[in-house]
C-alpha cells in the first residue's frame, strides 16, 4: 500500500511545518496591525497541527490521540480567532486604531 | 506512485510556505488574508495526503470557511489604512526576523548535524523500539527508497494496509477516554462565543452615526494624537478611490 | 527504455489519473448541459407562471436559447473597472466555480460516484462553504458599494445559514451512523422498493429536509433569500461589475450550485437513485440514474416555484429566521433523533428495557411508538417556535433612531 509513508521521510513534513512556524512567528512578532498578529498566530498554529497529524500517521496511525490532539487545537484556535477579533473591534471602537504600538494605555 | 507522492508534497509545502510568506510580507492586508486562505487551503490537502480526511474535511470547514471570513469581516469592519503608503511592521522588525531565523536554523541544526538521531529510517515507523508495534507499511521499500520511478518494475511484499483510525474512532473516542477533553472545549467555545459577544456589543443607544473619514480622521487626531503626521487614507478597507461605501457596514 | 515504458503506462497510477481525467471531464460537460437546462426551465417555468411566454424562439420550445446565450456572453468585452483590484477581481470567478465543482467529486449520480470519501457529507457542506470567500473577494475587488454590500450580506447569510444545514444533517448522519454518502443512500435502499424507507418519510426525516431544504436555498441565493444580488436595492451584489466570460462563470457556478443542492438533498433524503428496478445489476444503473435526475430535477422545478410565489425577505428577517427559527428546530431534531434510534434498535444492554416490551429491535409496533413520540415533539416545537416568533420575533422588529 502506497501513501506518504512510503514516498516521504517524516523530517520533509517536520521541515516544512518548521519553516511555517517560524514565518507564522515572524508575522506575528513584526506586524502592526492586530490582526495582521493574529494571522501569524493562526499560521504558528497550522504548522503545529501539521506536526501532530505527520506524527500520528507516521508512529500510531491506529490510535487516535493525534487526530483529537489537533481537533482540539483547531477549536482552540476558532474560539482565539473569535475573541482575539473581537477585542480588535472593542479597541478600534474605542481608539480608533487597530496598529498595536498605539494601544499602549498600559504602558507604565 | 512514491513519486507522485513526493511530487504532490513538494507542491503542497511550497504552495503552503509560499502563501504563509506572502501572508506576513504582503503590504495590503486584505491580500494578506486571501493568501491566509490559500495558506489554510494547502494544509487542508496536506491533511487529506497524510490520510487524514476528517480533520482536512474540519480545516475547511473551519478555518478556511469561518475563521478567515472572520478575519476578512474584522478588517472591513475596523476602517483601519490598509494602503502602501502606511507602514506594516514596526520599527524594529528585523529582530523579529532574527527571531524566526534563529529558532529555524535552532530547529534545523540537529537534524542536519546528527543525522543519527532516531528519524531517519525512511518509511519505518518503529522510531522508537516497541515490540508489540505492526510491521512497517510497505516494509520492503527501504532498500530501493531511492530509486523513486522503479515502483513497478520489481513485485514487493506490499504489507497489508496499517489500520488508519478514521471518524468512526474520532467519534468513539471522544465518547470514551477523551470524553472530559471534549466536554471542557465545548465549555471554551461556549465561553468564546458568549466572550466575543460581550466583548464586541455596542449598546444601540450608544452606537454613533457612522463617521465619514474625514470626520474620523479628526476624530483619531483628537483621540489618539498620533494621526497627525500620518496621510489619512482613503483606502480603509476598499481600493482606493471610494470613501463612503464602507458606511455600509452597519447598515 | 522499458523503465520508462513502466514508470507511465506499467504501473496503477496513470490509469487511475486518467479515469480520474475521464470523470470530471464527464462531470464538468453533464454539469454544464444540465445549467443550460436548469436555466431553461427556471424561465420558462416562471414564464408560465406569471402567464407569459418565455424563451420560445430558439430551437425547439426554447431549448436553445441557453446555446444562444452561450455564445452571446463569449462574444462580449471582457471588462474590469480601472479602480478595481485587478488579481483579486479576477480570481473571484474562479474560487466560487473551484469550490462548486468541487462539491461534485462526492455526489452520487444514481449508483455511479466519482469518490466515495468516509466523510463525503461534512466534505459537501465544507467545500460549498469556501465559495463565500469568493463572494467576498468580488464585492471587494469590484470597488463598488453595491458590490461590497452584496457581498458582505451574502458571506453573512451564507455563513448563518451553513449552521442550522449542518445541525440537520447530524440528524441524518446519527440515523445511518455514517458520513458517507454511499452509506446515507444504502440506509434508504429497502429491499421491497418501498418508498417509505425514504428519509424524507419519517418525521425525523422531515423535519430535517425542511431544514435543510430552506437552509440550502439560502446558501444557493435562491429566492427568496436572495439578498445578495437583489435586483432592486443591489444592481447585481457581487456580480455588478461583472460582463462577458467572467459573468458566465459566475452564473454558471450559481447553477452548478443549484444543482448540487437539488442533488444532495434527493441523494440524503428522497433516496437518491433508488426506485423500482434501481437493482438489477447494468440496467438498474442506468435507471437509478434516471430517477436520481428526476427527483433533482423535480427539486430545481420546487425551487423556482417558490421563487415564483415568495418575496423576497428583508435582510433583518432573514438572520431572524436562520437564528431564531431553524437552529431551534434542528437542535431539537437532534434530541428526537436520539430517541428514535433508541426507541427502534436499542434493546436492554445499552439502557433501552423499556422498548424490549414492545418487540425486536426494527418490529412495527416500535417503529409506530418512536413515529408517535418523534412526530409530536417535532410538531409541538415547530409550533412553539413558530409561535415564540410570531409574537416577539420576526415581524415586530422595529429600527431605533440612532443616536449621533
Amino acid at each position: 500500500m502506497r501513501s506518504i509513508v512510503t514516498a516521504m521521510p517524516l523530517e520533509a513534513i517536520l521541515t516544512v511545518a518548521a519553516g511555517l512556524f517560524c514565518i507564522g512567528l515572524f508575522g506575528a512578532l513584526s506586524r502592526r496591525n492586530i490582526v495582521g498578529i493574529l494571522m501569524g498566530v493562526e499560521l504558528m498554529l497550522n504548522a503545529v497541527n501539521i506536526n501532530m497529524i505527520a506524527f500520528w500517521r507516521y508512529l500510531e496511525p491506529a490510535n487516535t490521540s493525534g487526530l483529537i490532539f489537533a481537533i482540539i487545537a483547531i477549536t482552540v484556535a476558532a474560539a482565539e480567532a473569535a475573541v482575539g477579533l473581537a477585542m480588535v473591534i472593542a479597541v478600534y471602537r474605542t481608539r480608533l486604531t487597530i496598529n498595536a504600538d498605539e494601544v499602549d494605555t498600559l504602558r507604565g | 506512485m512514491d513519486f507522485i507522492i513526493g511530487l504532490i508534497f513538494w507542491g503542497l509545502s511550497a504552495l503552503i510556505l509560499f502563501s504563509g510568506l506572502m501572508v506576513v510580507i504582503v503590504k495590503n492586508i486584505i491580500h494578506a488574508a486571501l493568501w491566509l486562505i490559500a495558506s489554510f487551503a494547502g494544509v487542508a490537502a496536506f491533511y487529506f495526503l497524510l490520510e487524514a480526511p476528517y480533520i482536512g474535511v474540519v480545516q475547511i470547514l473551519v478555518y478556511t470557511g469561518a475563521i478567515s471570513i472572520l478575519m476578512l469581516f474584522a478588517i472591513m469592519l475596523t476602517r483601519q489604512v490598509t494602503g502602501e503608503g502606511t507602514r506594516q511592521l514596526f520599527k524594529r522588525w528585523w529582530v523579529a526576523l532574527v527571531v524566526a531565523v534563529a529558532l529555524f536554523g535552532g530547529v534545523m541544526l540537529p537534524a542536519i548535524w546528527a543525522p543519527q538521531l532516531p528519524v531517519t529510517e525512511r518509511g519505518q515507523p518503529n522510531y522508537w523500539p516497541q515490540a508489540d508495534r505492526a510491521a512497517p507499511p510497505g516494509g520492503g521499500n527501504t532498500a530501493s527508497g531511492g530509486n523513486a520511478g522503479g515502483t513497478g518494475a520489481e513485485p514487493q511484499p506490499e504489507a497489508e494496509a496499517p489500520q488508519i483510525a478514521g471518524a468512526l474512532e474520532i467519534g468513539q473516542s471522544f465518547m470514551r477516554e477523551y470524553l472530559l477533553p471534549f466536554e471542557v472545549s465545548s465549555l471554551l467555545l461556549l465561553v468564546a462565543l458568549i466572550g466575543a459577544v460581550v466583548i464586541a456589543y455596542e449598546e444601540r443607544t450608544r452606537r454613533r452615526r457612522i463617521l465619514t473619514l474625514a470626520e474620523e480622521a479628526e476624530l483619531r487626531r483628537s483621540v489618539t494624537g498620533l494621526g497627525v503626521e500620518r496621510p489619512v487614507h482613503a483606502s480603509a478597507q476598499l481600493p482606493p478611490g471610494k470613501s463612503d461605501a464602507g458606511t455600509a457596514e452597519r447598515g | 527504455m522499458r523503465a520508462m515504458w513502466e514508470f507511465f503506462f506499467g504501473v496503477g497510477w496513470f490509469a487511475t489519473l486518467l479515469s480520474y481525467i475521464t470523470i470530471t471531464t464527464a462531470i464538468l460537460i453533464s454539469g454544464s448541459l444540465i445549467m443550460m437546462l436548469l436555466t431553461w426551465i427556471e424561465r420558462r417555468g416562471l414564464a408560465y407562471m406569471q402567464d407569459r411566454k418565455g424563451p420560445n424562439r430558439v430551437g425547439p420550445f426554447g431549448l436553445l436559447q441557453p446555446v444562444a446565450e452561450a455564445i452571446k456572453t463569449i462574444t462580449k468585452e471582457d471588462i474590469t473597472p480601472t479602480e478595481a483590484d485587478r488579481w483579486v477581481h479576477f480570481l473571484a470567478p474562479v474560487v466560487i466555480l473551484a469550490s462548486t465543482v468541487a462539491a461534485f467529486a462526492v455526489i452520487p449520480w444514481g449508483n455511479l460516484i466519482p469518490v466515495d470519501i468516509n466523510v463525503g457529507v461534512l466534505y459537501i457542506v465544507a467545500i460549498s462553504a469556501v465559495h463565500t470567500v469568493g463572494i467576498l473577494m468580488a464585492g471587494w475587488a469590484s470597488n463598488n458599494k453595491f458590490a461590497l454590500l452584496g457581498g458582505m450580506r451574502g458571506v453573512a447569510q451564507a455563513i448563518s445559514y451553513e449552521i442550522p444545514q449542518v445541525i440537520s444533517l447530524v440528524a441524518i448522519v446519527m440515523l445511518v451512523g455514517s458520513m458517507s454518502v454511499v452509506d446515507v443512500i444504502q440506509h434508504q435502499m429497502d429491499p421491497y422498493g418501498n418508498i417509505l424507507s425514504w428519509h424524507i418519510f419519517t418525521p425525523v426525516g422531515l423535519l430535517a429536509f425542511v431544514v435543510f431544504w430552506i437552509a440550502s436555498l439560502a446558501e444557493g441565493e435562491r429566492p427568496p433569500f436572495d439578498n445578495p444580488e437583489a435586483e432592486s436595492e443591489l444592481v447585481a451584489g457581487y456580480m455588478t461589475e461583472y460582463g462577458g466570460m467572467k459573468f458566465a462563470v459566475l452564473f454558471l457556478a450559481n447553477y452548478l450550485t443549484n444543482f448540487a443542492i437539488c442533488a444532495v438533498t434527493a441523494g440524503v433524503f428522497l433516496g437518491g437513485g433508488n426506485g423500482p428496478g434501481s437493482d438489477i445489476p447494468i440496467l438498474g444503473t442506468l435507471l437509478s440514474v434516471i430517477y436520481f435526475l428526476a427527483k433533482s430535477l423535480g427539486l430545481f422545478f420546487v425551487m423556482v416555484w417558490i421563487r415564483g410565489v415568495v418575496p423576497r425577505l428583508r435582510t433583518d428577517e432573514l438572520m431572524h429566521f436562520a437564528w431564531k427559527f431553524l437552529l431551534p428546530l434542528a437542535l431539537v431534531n437532534i434530541f428526537s433523533t436520539s430517541l428514535w434510534i433508541a426507541i427502534t434498535r436499542w434493546g436492554a444492554e445499552q439502557g433501552m428495557g423499556v422498548a424490549e416490551a414492545l418487540g425486536e429491535p426494527g418490529s412495527i409496533a416500535r417503529l409506530a411508538v418512536a413515529w408517535l413520540v418523534t412526530g409530536v415533539i417535532n410538531v409541538v416545537a415547530f409550533f412553539v417556535v413558530a409561535r415564540i416568533n410570531a409574537t416577539r420575533g420576526i415581524t415586530t422588529y422595529q429600527a431605533t433612531p440612532t443616536a449621533v
